[in-house]
């Protein structure tokens, strides 16, 4: 399943002079979001920055950024394209946060912030079952999380309540706002369209309860839900005061079904983070710079393709909680390993390429001599015309979650991917992958389908508003 | 409502501020004030020149002076002061713990607390604040109050989120709150005492049936005492005690009361191993009505029943983990929400000018009941916890989560303050 590379970008063809950077030359497009991110902080970055290492850039970026920007809203897309045009400004955008993402992202806007953002270190998944009882209560609910994100994602600090009741925060953060990178992410499932609320009509097209696959071993008890809230920040604690918050603002109206929490590892030594098999885990994505390929492969358009109204701006979302049997997987030989995904696992460079980012080009592997036909990469993408718009954005995180029965580790992929289609895009290449050699070292074990909400527009927009309109 | 060490603790005394830096939006205005500096060589200048800029001295007969801008220069009595936030440094050089307040006042409601400031402590408040005339009144442990010069503020900034003011219940408001409530205990308590011997009765005639029967009736009537546990103390432990860590109800050799007859009874025990303990437990009931302490409830907790009778029903009942075989948690859930109820029904002339949610809090509270009560069939009997679907958890869960965050205020909003009118 999926992981490392459920989408393999057809457009690997642009000239990648040194690993991440390649998005800094000329005909190719302009990053502005995961990879960008990930070579301004990889030490990637070299050559395209001229004669200034990354490193020291960052630090004397930090500076310029602070001093220029302090207390301003910075919205990933916005901050980092402008940076991109000025390669200075490109840095301290960066820079302005750990791990290469901006201090805080604007909550409002056409998409929800955290869909595009760079990949932060930290996230929690939450499951959640209305437990409001009618129409009215579920757009309570939708507007009291909607004011709680809003209020979070700002890092401002929490009202003074006097002596009437309890602190209005848990304190976790302590007594200053902290936006930490936090976007909060919003999605509905296909049950949130049954008979309780009068939703019927307006359900998303393509949004159905995700089923088991070939190769699955699904525990419905973590799979599904009414709802599902993305917190996603550069640190754990930021994460962890999220949940609470915006679970203390709900509990009489929706109950947590299941969690799952995720980490982003830092780039080692460089470029895409690494999963638990120790490969690196999204190499080929989309670029999230790129808006010909959000509107074509991201974003749901009202009227089209099926759609309500409503749904323009959102995007299917589709979880995936995959175990990893990572005490087999450690058994077994490196070639084995390589050849199961096609990658080599050091540098991430396919089997045919020399760099992380190089093109695999099957057309020259065309006896799969080298690149097996069942690799891992190729089925995921086999880089064709045909196959192009079946890609996805995907937003990767490992997990590390305990011990089973046999006392072996639980760990794993939360995989989490973007669709305009769920259908023509997740669904399909998931159906491709079944049986590929790596199913036998993986398990997914929970997730769903869900429909990310159109981004909340202003302060009086709410989220789902237009499921109400 | 059984937990050996339960809330009892909870403490009301006053926490300490010194080491908490409540600090607001960078924008707050923050203001010193002394009190009583302490003596030293240098004299008071040398206290006051460690704390925070602008901070001003102040006497014991002054509490509070001059945090508004001179009241001279513009020929007013009073100080005047922006509104929105403003912080407070409150430097205690006195010989003994202090406390102050900031009160409107004309209405008296107090914005901000700072309880039990130590000696040569200096304690933070933050707290945002709307047009009107306020004054800091510090209570000194052990002498009468000083109120210090009234401050006119001015309107706050557009959309600042004001703190709430209320008018502070004191001890004396709470005394005839706990009288009340140590009568509605007394009126129960001849009822428990049959309910007990009735079930004393069952087993002593080998009735097991009717036993069961009885043991619920009385064990309900107990728990919808909840309010008044931990006022109970060793009584609770031998009437309604769980057992020690690592024993369950059956094999704790220590545990006496309702779930160790729970446990002999639904285990299929016979009558002969039970007689011992239900004739305890009927001792144990007379003790406790005979108990001059048990319906006297100190003022001080009164405010902290209502929520914590549900926090414990959440933590002790909801989980199933006092069962010891009778699977009748939603039965003993519904009986805690009446001990609710009735807790904070007798609070409620003291809530109602004070809180706003509390007809919200009462219909929520209603609401958790009717829920509960859907799982008791008709003949009587309680649907187990333990067979309840996934969603009607999630809708009982939901329901009683509500609560209590509801609740939670009135604590607060009832702790027995110090008060100067």
């Amino acid at each position: 399943m999926s992981e490392g590379i459920v989408n393999e970008s057809p457009e690997g063809r642009c000239p990648v002079p040194h690993g991440a950077v390649r998005a800094m030359s000329g005909e190719c497009p302009v990053p502005h979001g995961v990879r960008a991110a990930a070579a301004a902080v990889g030490g990637d970055a070299g050559a395209a920055h001229g004669d200034h290492g990354a490193g020291q850039d960052r630090t004397a970026s930090r500076r310029g950024f602070l001093g220029a920007l302090a207390g301003a809203a910075v919205a990933a897309p916005v901050g980092v394209a402008a940076a991109m045009a000025h390669p200075t400004a490109a840095d301290a955008a960066a820079a302005s946060s750990k791990n290469g993402t901006p201090a805080k992202f604007d909550f409002h806007g056409s998409h929800q912030a955290g869909i595009l953002a760079p990949v932060r270190r930290s996230t929690a998944l939450l499951a959640l079952d209305v437990t409001a009882a009618d129409r009215a209560g579920l757009q309570r609910l939708f507007q009291t999380i909607t004011e709680r994100a809003r209020f979070l994602t700002s890092g401002t600090a929490a009202p003074e309540v006097g002596i009437s009741t309890v602190p209005s925060d848990s304190g976790i953060l302590g007594p200053d706002g902290v936006a930490g990178g936090l976007t909060v992410t919003v999605g509905v499932g296909a049950s949130l369209f049954d008979g309780r609320f009068g939703l019927a009509s307006v359900k998303p097209a393509k949004l159905r309860t995700m089923e088991d696959f070939e190769d699955d071993a699904l525990d419905r008890s973590i799979c599904d839900g009414d709802l599902l809230i993305q917190l996603e920040a550069d640190d754990a604690d930021v994460v962890t005061h999220g949940v609470r918050e915006l679970l203390r603002a709900t509990r009489g109206d929706m109950q947590l079904r299941w969690r799952r929490d995720g980490f982003s590892s830092p780039p080692r030594p460089s470029g895409t983070p690494r999963n638990l098999m120790g490969f690196k885990d999204g190499t080929s994505n989309p670029l999230t710079s790129d808006a010909k390929a959000m509107k074509e492969l991201v974003w749901t358009h009202g009227g089209e393709n099926g759609e309500p109204a409503w749904v323009e701006g959102g995007s299917y979302l589709a979880v995936r909680v995959i175990r990893m049997l990572v005490e087999f997987w450690d058994r077994i030989g490196l070639d084995e390993q390589q050849q199961i995904f096609g990658r080599f696992r050091g540098s991430g460079a396919p089997l045919t390429g020399t760099k992380e980012f190089d093109d695999p080009h099957y057309e020259l592997d065309s006896t799969g001599a080298v690149i097996q036909f069942n690799a891992h990469i190729r089925l995921a993408n086999p880089r064709t015309a045909a196959t192009a718009n079946q890609r996805m954005l995907r937003r990767a995180f490992n997990y590390d979650a305990g011990v089973d029965a046999n006392g072996n580790l639980d760990q794993g992929l939360v995989f989490t991917a973007f669709n305009q289609d769920i259908e023509r895009q997740f669904v399909t290449v998931q159906k491709r992958l079944a049986g590929e050699p790596l199913v036998d070292y993986i398990s997914p074990i929970g997730g769903g389908y869900y429909f990310a909400l159109p981004g909340v527009k202003n302060a009086s927009d709410w989220f789902g508003k237009g499921l109400f309109a | 409502m059984t937990q050996r060490s339960p809330f009892s603790a909870r403490s009301r005394s006053p926490f300490i501020w010194g080491t908490v830096a409540v600090a607001i939006a960078a924008a707050g205005i923050v203001v010193g004030v002394m009190l009583r500096p302490a003596p030293s060589p240098a004299g008071g200048a040398a206290a006051a020149s460690a704390l925070p800029h602008g901070t001003l001295q102040l006497t014991i007969s002054s509490c509070g002076q001059s945090w508004g801008t001179d009241a001279g220069a513009s020929g007013s009595s009073k100080g005047v002061a922006a509104g929105g936030a403003r912080t407070f440094h409150f430097y205690n050089g006195n010989t003994g713990d202090v406390e102050v307040q900031l009160q409107d006042v004309d209405t008296k409601k107090v914005f901000l607390e700072v309880d039990g400031v130590g000696v040569g402590a200096t304690a933070t408040g933050s707290v945002v604040l709307g047009k009107g005339d306020y004054r800091l009144v510090c209570y000194p442990a052990d002498a009468d109050p000083v109120a210090g010069p009234v401050v006119k503020v001015g309107a706050a900034p557009k959309g600042a989120q004001l703190t709430p003011g209320i008018v502070p219940v004191t001890t004396n408001d709470l005394i005839p709150v706990a009288k009340a409530y140590g009568q509605w205990v007394d009126g129960r308590l001849p009822a428990l005492q049959a309910q007990v011997r009735q079930l004393n009765a069952d087993v002593a005639r080998g009735d097991l049936t009717a036993a069961k029967r009885d043991w619920l009736t009385a064990h309900l009537s107990y728990e919808g005492l909840g309010a008044a546990y931990g006022a109970f103390g060793d009584h609770d432990t031998a009437i309604n005690g769980t057992p020690a860590a690592g024993k369950t109800a059956l094999t704790d050799p220590a545990l006496t009361g309702f779930h160790k007859i729970e446990a002999l009874l639904w285990s299929g025990s016979p009558a002969a191993q039970l007689a011992p303990y239900t004739t305890k437990l009927v001792g144990a009931v007379d003790a406790l009505a005979k108990d001059p302490g048990t319906d006297r409830i100190d003022p001080i907790d009164i405010g902290l029943r209502a929520h914590e009778i549900v926090e414990n029903a959440i933590q002790f009942e909801l989980t199933g983990a006092t069962d010891a075989g009778s699977h009748t948690n939603l039965a003993t859930i519904d009986a805690n929400l009446g001990g609710s109820a009735e807790a904070l029904s007798v609070l409620t002339g003291l809530l109602t000018s004070r809180y706003d949610d509390l007809a919200e809090t009462r219909a929520a509270l209603a609401a958790s009941t009717k829920l509960v009560e859907g799982y008791r069939r008709a003949d009587g009997s309680w649907v187990p916890l333990e067979s309840l679907s996934r969603s009607q958890r999630q809708q009982l869960n939901a329901s009683l989560d509500r609560l209590v965050e509801l609740l939670a205020p009135v604590a607060e909003i009832t702790e027995p303050r110090k008060a100067l009118q």
